[in-house]
């Protein structure tokens, strides 16, 4: 902590100069925030080639795929996978994209980037700090990493990583060994990474907002990023020591979660008094609200993209708000639901299946909102518009089966299987990805000053949107023909017929992930190749179009902006122009 | 940096006041421990002493009656909701008694 | 470099809400965070202390009860010391505020010295994360050592911290709210003991 005394115009620091200050070691949020996109860009190809290699066994699953023995020779030896080895995939996929890319692209990076600017501040409040958080979180990513190349490979627990199979240690299977030990301690150090990052996050929205920029002037997605600062603050809290606790009992021979009389493998456990249900109980504790920190940035992101589309506000911008902040307070009081099966106080059930379907409440609201936006708008359709709209798409198919599950008694025949692979996958693998891919096309001619090729987002557009339904619609269809979940293979008489669906999925997926290589493409020609961006290409009104393209050092330019107007005032009757920024001091009389 | 400074908080006689009743709190602590209570009612009498300390202390050492009604309101019934809500497992953990695994 | 919060430098700036430097407001959402972390350290001991029929009440008065009285007043006296020099720094009287510094300082180590005192006679009774001596459940050890093991790690962590700023108030690198901030985190870590003395200590008090 350094001094903390006035300055006039917030921080006079002086810009970087050197590579290593200006581009690896820097305390510039923006270059912070593209570090954490950066992460975030590398963990989703990552994590999608895992589920290409997932999907392909799972269509196929005696195939051989090249390379893979490679990889590990005990978890494909003849390039064919192993069931083990699957499982390994599957937590790894699980893992990296949930915490490396949902967790992290639309709100350590896009957040980082946007929040200082859309307030009016010249940085983060804590820019060391911030820093760090991004250097921890890479030191997770890295760590996580390193458990494919360890004997024993990756751990095979899911992301997950359920008691007793993940505490027992190495008895329980390959990876379960050194592997499982790296998850836990990747987790551990990503937890304190996102604590530092919360910190930064709040401190910012509440105390660095520029003159005029009160609360209710605040963008959505500014909105969206302080309130799942203030989740993230204390769900991660519960994760750490949860995660603390799990490698205890993996290597000092405790037994918090691992209960007496376990036999693995011919071999009596030599641990007792401990619980399984506490480490879903510690888990899920965490693992609800971060389903939700997920997608309120996306929300947020969307919701702050689609107005500049409809060049009309969103109707009910206050009450989008609340809908955001009461599903952060509520996604504290629903963990249970997913454990309606885990022999669980049955009683508890209803006491977490009602709060579960109280919290479709502001999410049906938010989805009204959005809807009767765009009823009657003129919208301009640009990629990062169709992107929002495909959003609201994936964002109601996803939440539709939400209900389904809500229910205890439905989810007991449903829990486990590709109904909620299909659930989980559409709110979170593909509308919070959506979020970012909109927010990618809008905001990159501000980060990096060119604009992306229409043309080529367009195609990645359609291609994907239709392809995503694709791969997750026939998966309800398989979760209600009796499809579990988190099996490598279907031997079972009754799913036989069901593996043509899979196959189906499998090359669907397999052609949507070919289309993200479009977008790469895109993102690489335009950042060099693309047209030169305006300052405001989008002729948009938060203060991130106030300022230059890409921002100066200090964001401004040295300039304190005064705020006059709301985020959103599009199309408003009277005014000289279709839109008036925040900064525009113009007053409209009102009829 | 908040305005009126010097006014915030009364002189260390007053803390010392403060500590001295926190160790009688202590001391409280310690003679319900020796009353040979079953374990449940020793447990709410250690809580609630527990909670009327940490109380004192987050408001008089911590200084939190001396910042706005706005920071009170925002930290403590955050802490409050999520401790209620870890209350939710307890049934789970009474269960534990009767699916234990018989022994020797 | 922090820039303070909003009393709106020459109305440059919005006000914050709370009207405390942002460093201020960061350190109570850390302590709001540890918070819940310590609870759920705490309800997880609770859930299997609940769930274990042959749980061990080992701490006699004699050593274990007085040495945790003993710490407890070592704490609290800490936690004055740290008044006295949030005080005196807000005083402007830097040397006395050094001074107090200093003294928290050693009363915490103090305490972490007499902790890890107790954990080795506990260690050479037979007590381990994973083991009994009494026979009773394991879960006491595992309980005792990691909740115990968090605290003193925040102890550590506050001591080295406060040594710092000693050091940093002395040489005008820190100011009189460095030392505040630095003083709501070592009330919380006294904070914490007021519930692990009780619930570890005193709970099982033979």
């Amino acid at each position: 902590m350094s001094e903390a005394t006035a300055h006039a115009a917030g921080h006079q620091h002086t810009a970087p100069t050197g590579f290593m200050r200006k581009y690896i070691f820097s305390v510039d949020h923006k270059v912070i925030g593209l570090q954490y996109y950066g992460l975030g860009l590398v963990a989703v190809l990552i994590g999608m080639v895992l589920s290409w290699l997932m999907r392909l066994h799972l269509g196929w699953s005696t195939l051989a795929i090249p390379g893979l023995e490679k990889l590990s020779p005990a978890g494909a030896p003849g390039n064919v996978m192993t069931p083990e080895y699957y499982l390994s995939l599957m937590t790894m996929h699980g893992t990296i994209m949930v915490f490396f890319v949902l967790t992290n692209a639309p709100f350590s990076g896009f957040g980082n980037y946007f929040l200082p600017i859309q307030v009016g501040a010249a940085d983060m409040a804590f820019p060391r700090m911030n820093m760090m958080s991004f250097w921890v979180t890479l030191t997770s990513f890295l760590v996580l990493m390193a458990a494919f190349f360890v004997p024993g490979g990756p751990p095979l627990s899911g992301w997950t990583a359920y008691a007793p199979l993940s505490a027992v240690g190495q008895a329980a299977g390959p990876g379960q060994g050194l592997g499982q030990s790296l998850w836990g301690l990747s987790i551990a150090i990503f937890c304190v990474g996102q604590l530092l990052g919360s910190l930064n996050f709040i401190a910012t929205t509440l105390d660095l907002r520029t003159k005029g920029m009160s609360l209710a002037r605040l963008p959505f997605s500014t909105w969206a990023w302080f309130i799942t600062s203030v989740i993230g603050l204390m769900a991660f809290a519960v994760l750490l020591p949860a995660c603390i606790l799990l490698i205890l009992d993996r290597t000092a021979g405790t037994s918090f979660f691992i209960p007496a009389g376990l036999v693995i493998n011919d071999q009596l456990q030599p641990h007792a008094g401990g619980s399984p249900l506490l480490w879903q109980h510690l888990f899920w504790f965490f693992g609800h609200p971060e389903v939700y920190i997920a997608i309120l940035p996306a929300i947020g992101i969307v919701s702050h993209i689609l107005p500049a589309f409809m060049r009309k506000p969103l109707l009910g911008p206050r009450v989008l708000v609340g809908c955001i902040a009461s599903i952060g307070f509520l996604s504290y009081m629903v963990w249970g639901h997913h454990m309606f099966v885990s022999g669980m106080n049955p009683f508890s059930a209803i006491l977490f299946s009602v709060p579960t379907l109280v919290i479709t409440i502001p999410a049906t609201i938010a989805t009204l909102l959005w809807i009767g936006s765009v009823y009657g708008a003129r919208i301009r359709f640009t990629t990062a518009s169709l992107f929002c709209l495909g959003f609201v798409s994936v964002f109601i198919s996803g939440g539709i089966s939400g209900f389904f599950l809500a229910q205890p008694s439905i989810d007991t025949y449903l829990h486990a299987t590709y109904f909620v692979v299909a659930h989980f996958h559409f709110v979170m693998g593909v509308a919070a990805i959506f979020a970012i891919f909109a927010g990618t096309y809008f905001w990159m001619p501000k980060m990096v000053g060119r604009m992306m090729n229409e043309t080529l987002g367009k195609i990645h557009f359609w291609l994907t949107f239709v392809g995503v339904y694709c791969i997750f619609m026939p998966m309800h269809y398989l979760g209600l023909a009796g499809n579990v979940r988190r099996y490598a293979a279907f031997t079972d008489d009754f799913l036989a017929p069901l593996i043509p669906v899979h196959q189906f999925i499998t090359i669907a997926a397999l052609v949507t992930g070919a289309a993200q290589l479009i977008f790469v493409f895109n993102l690489i020609w335009s950042r060099f190749r693309g047209p030169k961006a305006s300052d405001n290409p989008w002729e948009a009104t938060s203060l991130e179009w106030s300022t230059a393209t890409p921002p100066p050092f200090d964001n401004f330019g040295g300039k304190q902006l005064v705020v006059h107007q709301e985020a959103y005032l599009y199309g408003v009757e009277g005014a000289s122009a279709d839109y008036i920024m925040q900064t525009s001091p113009e007053t409209v009389k009102t009829s | 940096m908040t305005t009126g400074e010097s006014a915030q908080g009364p002189g260390m006689k007053f803390f010392v006041a403060v500590w001295i009743g926190l160790m009688c709190i202590v001391g409280i602590e310690v003679i319900v421990t020796y009353r040979h209570l079953p374990a449940r009612q020793l447990l709410v009498w250690l809580l609630a002493l527990a909670f009327l300390e940490a109380g004192i202390a987050v408001w008089y050492f911590m200084h939190l009656k001396y910042e706005r009604a706005a920071l009170v309101w925002s930290l403590l019934p955050a802490l409050a909701f999520v401790v209620f809500m870890m209350d939710h497992i307890w049934p789970d953990a009474f269960r534990l008694m009767s699916m234990r695994l018989l022994s020797n | 470099m922090e820039v303070s919060a909003g009393h709106g430098h020459a109305g440059l700036m919005e006000e914050s809400p709370y009207g405390i430097p942002s460093g201020k407001l960061a350190m109570w959402c850390f302590v709001l965070s540890d918070a819940v972390t310590f609870s759920a350290v705490l309800f997880a001991y609770g859930y299997l202390r609940v769930g274990s029929p042959d749980w061990s009440t080992p701490f006699v008065f004699v050593p274990s009860i007085l040495n945790g009285l003993v710490m407890t007043f070592v704490l609290l006296t800490s936690g004055l010391t740290m008044l006295a020099a949030v005080e005196a720094a807000k005083a402007g009287r830097t040397a006395a505020g050094t001074r107090w510094l200093w003294a928290t300082c050693v009363l915490g180590a103090l305490f972490a010295a007499m902790h890890l005192m107790e954990w080795r006679h506990m260690i050479e009774e037979g007590w381990r994360l994973f083991q009994n001596p009494l026979g009773g459940a394991v879960q006491f050890g595992a309980a005792f050592f990691s909740v115990t093991g968090l605290h003193l790690l925040h102890v550590v962590g506050g001591v080295v911290a406060l040594a710092i700023m000693a050091l940093g108030l002395r040489s005008g690198k820190y100011n009189r709210i460095d030392v505040e901030i630095t003083g709501i985190y070592w009330h919380f870590v006294d904070l914490v003991w007021m519930f692990v003395f009780p619930l570890i200590y005193l709970m099982n008090a033979k």
